[in-house]
Parts: C-alpha cells; sequence; structure tokens
C-alpha cells in the first residue's frame, strides 16, 4: 500500500519538472507562488505602517514646525522631553493605567470565561453579547459612558441617590484620581470580551480527562483550577495579556473624548501628549519624540512573546 | 491527482483577476482626473455650523449662485465641529493637499501656507465700514492680510434668569466679586455655577483670560518677548478661581471639555455657564420651557475696573498649493460682497458676528434680544494672545492648556505659588 502511495508521490513530483519551462510554470512554483502571495500584504505594511513609522523616527531628530521646513537637531527633542515634566507625567499616567486596565481585564476575563464555560440556558447569547463593548466603536462607546459618569444625570449617580447609597454621587471626571479611575474603567469594560472569548477558547481544549482524573485523584474545585486549569491556560493568557499591554499602551481614543488629557493633565497618557503636541502645537518634531519614546518599552514587550513562543 | 490541477487552476485566475483589477485601480484615478479637468471645482472647508440654516443657506443659495455665475462648482466639505478641523487644516497644510479654502483655524500654525489676501481685505474693509482692530492682530502677519475675518462666535455667561431672580438677584452680576457671591446664593439653592476648565477648545479660555486680564494680569508682554503671568496680581486671580470653584461651582467643571457645561446646563444641573449661545438655540428648540428663561450676561469687571471678552474668530484662508488660488481667492472675494456677505451672516443669526463696523447697526442685531450683548463681545474682545502677537508659541501655550491647568493645579492642591512657577517655566521653554 505504502509503496503504492509514494509511487504516486514521485510521479506527481516528477510531472512538473518534465513539462518545459515557462512562466505559469515559474509561478506555479511553491516558494515563488508563496512570494508572490506575501509581496501584497508587505507591501501594504510597509506602506502604511512602515512608512509612517520610519516618517516618524526621523521627524523626532528635527525640528519640524507645521508648514515649515525640518531643521536637524539630532537628540534635541530627547533632550526637551527629558526636561519636561508634563512628558514625565503623562509617562506615568499611561504605566498607572496600562497596568491597572491590564491586570484587572486579566483577571476579570479569566473569571469570565470560567463562567462562560459553565452550561446554562442562552448560553450562546450570552457569550455573543459579552463581545458588544469590543464591537462597537470607541468613540461611540465612549460618548455613551460621557453620559453614564455625568455627575447628575448619569446612570452611575443616579443608581446610587435612588438605591440611598448616596445622597449625591462622586464627580466622576472632576478629580485628578476619580478621572483616572474613570478612564481605567471604561478601558477594562471595553477590553475584557477580548481577554474573556480568548481565554474561553483556550479552555475549551483542555482535555475532560485531565479534570476526570484530577477529580479521582481527589481534587475539589479549587484543586483543579489550581493544577489542570490555570497551567493549561497559562499560555493563552500570557499571549493575550501582552497583546493587550501593547493596545492600552496606544489607547488614544478613549482618553481623548472623555477628558482630553484633563483635568490638569492628570489622565494624559503619552499618545495624547503626543497628539497635542504635533496637532495641537504644530510641534511635529516633539510629538513624534513623544511617540517614539513609546516604542522601546512596547519593543522589549514584543521580543518577550517572540522568544516565549519561539520555545513553545 | 486532479486535485493540484484543480488548485493550480484556481491560482492562475487568481493571480489573473489580481492583475485586472491592479490595472482597473491605476486607471481609475486617471479616469476621474480626465472627468473632472472641465468644469473647474473649488473645494472650501468649514467646520460645521451649530446654526445649521448658515450651512443650508451656503449649499442651496450661495454655492448654485456661484456656479451659475462663473461655470466654477463650489464643494462645500463640512468639517465635523469638536476640535477636529484643526488636525485635518495641519495634515492638509503638510501633504500640500485637500481644500482649495478653508476657515484656517489656528492660522498662526501654518500661516506660510496660506497666499496674500491683502487685497481683498483692504478692498472689504473700505467698502464695509473698516475692520475691528484687534481681529487685525490675527489676520495680518509681517504686514500681509494672510485670512479674511468672517466673523466671531461670541461667548458670554449663559445664566437661567428663573432661578437668578428666585435667588434674589436681580441684574447679572456686574464684578467677579458680585458673581462670586450670586454663585455662593445660587449654589445654596441646589444651582451651581459650572465654569468649564478642563482641556477644551472655547469654553475655557473664555472666561479664565478674560478674568486674568481683568486682574490686570496678561500672560506675555506687548512684544511677546517677556512672560508678564509671574506676578502677585496672578495670584489673586488664581486664590479667586479656587474660592469660586469650591464655593459656587459643580465638582465636576474642572474636568469638562466644551460639550459638557451645554449638556449640564441644558439637563438643569448649573445655573450658569460661558458659552456661546448655542444652548439657547438647543433649549428653544427642545425644551421651550427653559428657552424661555435663559439670558446672556457680559463677563464681570476685575479689579482694574475693565471688562473683558475672548475673541473666537472664523477666518478664511487661501492655501498656497491650491491648483489655482487665483480662482480660490476669486471666490473669496465674491463671498465677501455684501450682495453674497450680508443675507449669509443673517442666515446664521448673527452666531457668527462680522468684524466690520458696516454691521454695527444692522437691524439683523435686534431681532432677538437675547443675542444683541454678542455684539459688546466684538467691541471689548481680545485674542487669546493679548497683547502679544497671536504666533505659534501662543498656540502652544493655549493648546497645551499651560494657564488653563495652572488655575486647575491650584485647584486640586498644588500651592498657588508652584502653580504659578510651573506655569511660567513652561511658557518660558516655549517661547524660548
Amino acid at each position: 500500500m505504502s509503496k503504492i502511495l509514494e509511487a504516486s508521490r514521485a510521479g506527481a513530483l516528477a510531472a512538473p519538472a518534465r513539462r518545459p519551462f515557462g512562466l505559469a510554470a515559474f509561478i506555479e512554483r511553491e516558494s515563488i507562488f508563496s512570494w508572490l502571495m506575501l509581496t501584497p500584504p508587505v507591501l501594504f505594511l510597509l506602506l502604511f505602517l512602515g512608512y509612517p513609522f520610519f516618517y516618524g523616527v526621523y521627524l523626532s531628530f528635527f525640528h519640524k514646525e507645521v508648514a515649515r521646513d525640518a531643521t536637524f537637531v539630532g537628540f534635541g527633542n530627547f533632550v526637551k522631553l527629558y526636561n519636561d515634566p508634563i512628558f514625565w507625567q503623562s509617562v506615568r499616567n499611561t504605566i498607572i493605567f496600562t497596568g491597572v486596565a491590564t491586570i484587572l481585564k486579566a483577571s476579570g476575563g479569566l473569571a469570565m470565561a470560567l463562567v462562560m464555560n459553565q452550561d446554562f440556558r442562552m448560553k450562546a447569547v450570552t457569550r455573543a453579547m459579552l463581545l458588544l463593548p469590543f464591537i462597537v466603536p470607541t468613540v461611540l462607546s465612549t460618548v455613551a459612558w460621557q453620559w453614564i459618569l455625568d455627575p447628575g444625570m448619569g446612570l452611575f449617580n443616579r443608581l446610587l441617590v435612588v438605591s440611598g447609597l448616596a445622597t449625591t454621587g462622586p464627580s466622576w471626571l472632576g478629580t485628578p484620581t476619580m478621572a483616572m479611575i474613570s478612564i481605567i474603567m471604561v478601558n477594562t469594560w471595553r477590553g475584557l470580551p477580548f481577554f474573556g472569548i480568548s481565554i474561553l477558547a483556550g479552555l475549551q481544549t483542555i482535555p475532560v480527562e485531565l479534570h476526570e482524573s484530577a477529580t479521582i485523584d481527589g481534587a475539589g474545585t479549587w484543586g483543579r483550577f489550581r493544577y489542570v486549569t490555570l497551567p493549561s491556560m497559562l499560555p493563552v493568557i500570557f499571549i493575550v495579556t501582552t497583546f493587550s499591554i501593547v493596545i492600552t499602551f496606544f489607547d488614544f481614543q478613549l482618553v481623548y473624548v472623555l477628558t482630553g488629557g484633563g483635568p490638569a493633565n492628570s489622565t494624559h497618557l503619552m499618545a495624547t501628549y503626543a497628539y497635542s503636541l504635533s496637532m495641537g502645537a504644530g510641534q511635529m518634531g516633539l510629538g513624534s519624540a513623544v511617540a517614539l519614546s513609546m516604542v522601546p518599552v512596547l519593543g522589549l514587550l514584543l521580543v518577550l512573546l517572540t522568544l516565549y513562543v519561539r520555545k513553545d | 491527482m486532479a486535485q493540484p490541477t484543480q488548485s493550480k487552476a484556481t491560482r492562475r485566475s487568481f493571480l489573473k483577476l489580481a492583475a485586472a483589477g491592479a490595472a482597473g485601480a491605476a486607471a481609475g484615478p486617471w479616469v476621474s482626473r480626465k472627468a473632472q479637468a472641465k468644469p473647474v471645482s473649488i473645494t472650501f472647508a468649514r467646520e460645521s455650523s451649530y446654526v445649521k440654516n448658515f450651512d443650508v443657506h451656503f449649499q442651496n443659495v450661495m454655492a448654485p449662485a456661484y456656479e451659475k455665475a462663473t461655470g466654477i462648482k463650489i464643494e462645500y466639505q463640512i468639517q465635523a465641529a469638536g476640535g477636529s478641523a484643526v488636525p485635518q487644516l495641519v495634515s492638509m497644510v503638510e501633504n500640500k493637499t485637500g481644500a482649495d479654502l478653508a476657515w484656517v483655524q489656528q492660522e498662526w500654525l501654518y500661516r506660510d501656507a496660506l497666499v496674500d489676501v491683502s487685497d481683498i481685505a483692504e478692498e472689504v474693509g473700505k467698502q464695509q465700514g473698516g475692520w475691528y482692530d484687534e481681529i487685525k492682530r490675527l489676520s495680518i502677519d509681517k504686514g500681509k492680510w494672510k485670512s479674511i475675518p468672517n466673523g466671531n462666535i461670541g461667548q458670554l455667561m449663559n445664566y437661567r434668569k428663573d432661578w437668578f431672580d428666585e435667588a434674589g438677584i436681580k441684574s447679572f452680576p456686574e464684578t467677579w466679586d458680585e458673581f462670586l457671591e450670586a454663585g455662593i446664593k445660587l449654589k445654596a439653592k441646589g444651582h451651581p455655577f459650572g465654569m468649564s476648565m478642563g482641556h477644551g477648545f472655547a469654553d475655557n479660555y473664555s472666561w479664565l483670560y478674560p478674568l486674568l486680564w481683568s486682574y490686570g494680569v496678561t500672560v506675555m508682554d506687548k512684544d511677546g518677548k517677556k512672560v508678564a503671568l509671574d506676578s502677585s496680581e496672578t495670584a489673586k486671580a488664581v486664590e479667586y478661581v479656587k474660592r469660586l470653584y469650591k464655593e459656587a461651582c459643580i465638582e465636576d467643571c474642572i474636568g469638562w471639555l466644551d460639550p459638557h457645561n451645554n449638556k449640564a446646563f441644558l439637563t438643569s444641573q448649573i445655573s450658569c455657564t460661558n458659552n456661546a449661545y448655542s444652548i439657547m438655540v438647543s433649549a428653544k428648540r427642545d425644551l421651550p420651557e427653559m428657552g424661555k428663561v435663559i439670558e446672556h450676561g457680559l463677563n464681570p469687571k476685575g479689579p482694574n475696573g475693565q471688562r473683558y471678552h475672548a475673541l473666537v474668530p472664523v477666518t478664511h484662508g487661501v492655501f498656497g498649493y491650491s491648483k489655482d488660488p487665483q480662482a480660490a481667492k476669486d471666490f473669496l472675494r465674491w463671498m465677501m460682497d455684501p450682495k453674497q456677505y450680508r443675507p449669509w451672516i443673517a442666515s446664521g443669526d448673527m452666531y457668527f458676528a462680522p468684524y466690520l463696523h458696516a454691521f454695527d447697526k444692522v437691524p439683523e442685531w435686534d431681532i432677538e434680544p437675547r443675542v444683541k450683548p454678542f455684539q459688546k463681545v466684538l467691541e471689548t474682545g481680545k485674542l487669546t494672545s493679548w497683547p502679544a502677537p497671536a504666533n505659534r508659541q501662543h498656540g502652544e501655550v493655549i493648546n497645551r492648556w499651560i494657564v488653563i491647568d495652572m488655575f486647575t493645579k491650584a485647584i486640586t492642591g498644588t500651592p498657588t505659588k508652584t502653580a504659578i512657577a510651573e506655569a511660567v517655566a513652561q511658557i518660558k521653554t516655549i517661547y524660548g
């Protein structure tokens, strides 16, 4: 049987080689064809991601104002940023924002996935509904959040007042601490389904036998979670978390719509600060330098991710 | 054996299809460009007007009239309101493509990309009673007009007359101290003030800068060379705002962007804010009862006995990269002709108040008595750069909210002295 198969495979491989050389045959070679297929997306990436990125790197070494020629300043922009307290505040804010939001999303997402992995009525509908925050465009949902967080008419404060928990609710965007809490909350709300659904997909790949044998060995619910579920899920959680850190680190729309970086710069992230410098103040070079400062941190994360995936 | 053959056929047909698609895409722009070559069109970009009729009048009356007269089609590109127009203009200028002429918001950022329109400005000024002086300091750069002022969006105190009456305040406060007193009374009755102090783009400056000025303080000196903010009067102004916020305002307002105060006013959460008359327009349309009790008051006077307002200018400029700047200039000249200009301004219910003295006594100002006070803004209004030139550095101070944040930092716990010192240091860095 295997001999017959081998013979036919050899025949199949030999067949094209016997044909005269032509363009069609050349294109049909696996190595050539795969490159032909790869070229458009690679060109697309170079054009729409590579070009702006390298232009940004170029700009960050120049003093460039809108509608004026650029002059080379070397590391001048970075020195300026080093001495700029608002820049450092935006760095601090970005790290706090990304850190807290990611922890909340990862733990919340895991919990969400565990619940969604149970059998209950309307499971499919509920799962689909949970994806909603992720599907609705950020700008739209953030405008809705503006209303939810409104001090007097907002859903949160109305609930607090109506339920008798408080006579007046807090000012969600009116104090530096509350504004930071609010943007973290909205980011978590939006990012949770990404974690939930990804981890849920992972959960479903854990063989039932593992759980069964653990149960036979005397493991309770916690024991099965601690020694079966969690170790099996770690690779998924790691990858999802890394992706989420990257996305959260670059978050812009949410803050731009909700607070504009205020009050008193308490919610200015590096992305919103870069935008306000480039587009608002017309300092393209300085703005690019802020944006570029985000790259090393993210680069490090990506290297870690790649190393981890390779090891696997 | 059949399978590989099929897959090869699919690959080949896919390649053919892709090649045809690429050829089509390449031909597309060429074909459309050819088709557009005649008739010539001019693209005019403007942020959407709060008074809808202003845009409708332009689209339904003016654009067709110009096309009929000259054969040139006017493409009216309406930009979304809410701060996104400036980035759009900046990218148009940087990429040297886009509209031929536009409402050139924050023109100090890209004046070098605008063509000289002095001939139009001088002609219009001569014909229509002359320009208000302050606006010249924005439109004229190095002796040349780089934009044509179209109108001012007046910002005044919007207040609830019924609640002010209830609190026994018969007329709108004349001084900032009286304003504070009124606010304390109203807050006690559950109707606080809501003075925007966040990272917005007009409703924050429109009262904080006039307040500073009326304390005798300006950000820079007249030449724009020396920082003038570092003074004991600034400290007094900051202390005043701290008190006003704490004793008279709703807590939320230090984080407010421009839509927030409209929303809070229309939902009866605040009794007073600084805004254009858009709140009244919305109320008259959607909340007729409230529409009857909204009034507009002038910014109060400060310790120096002066009253100031901040201008929010609308100016039109022609981009140098335009394929035919002369055609765009001709259109701009035609727009400013009283035959077109006056009905256009009237269609917007004077929301855009002309900087021309010919409009000082026109009956259009008397149609809605509550719009009339906005005329006063032209008389006492200053650019946010005042008295220094409206240049890029001034724009950077504005767009990085340096002065606004000086106040909010002090409110959120930074000692007043430190908040001022930090602002001064930032401004010094910006002005170099």
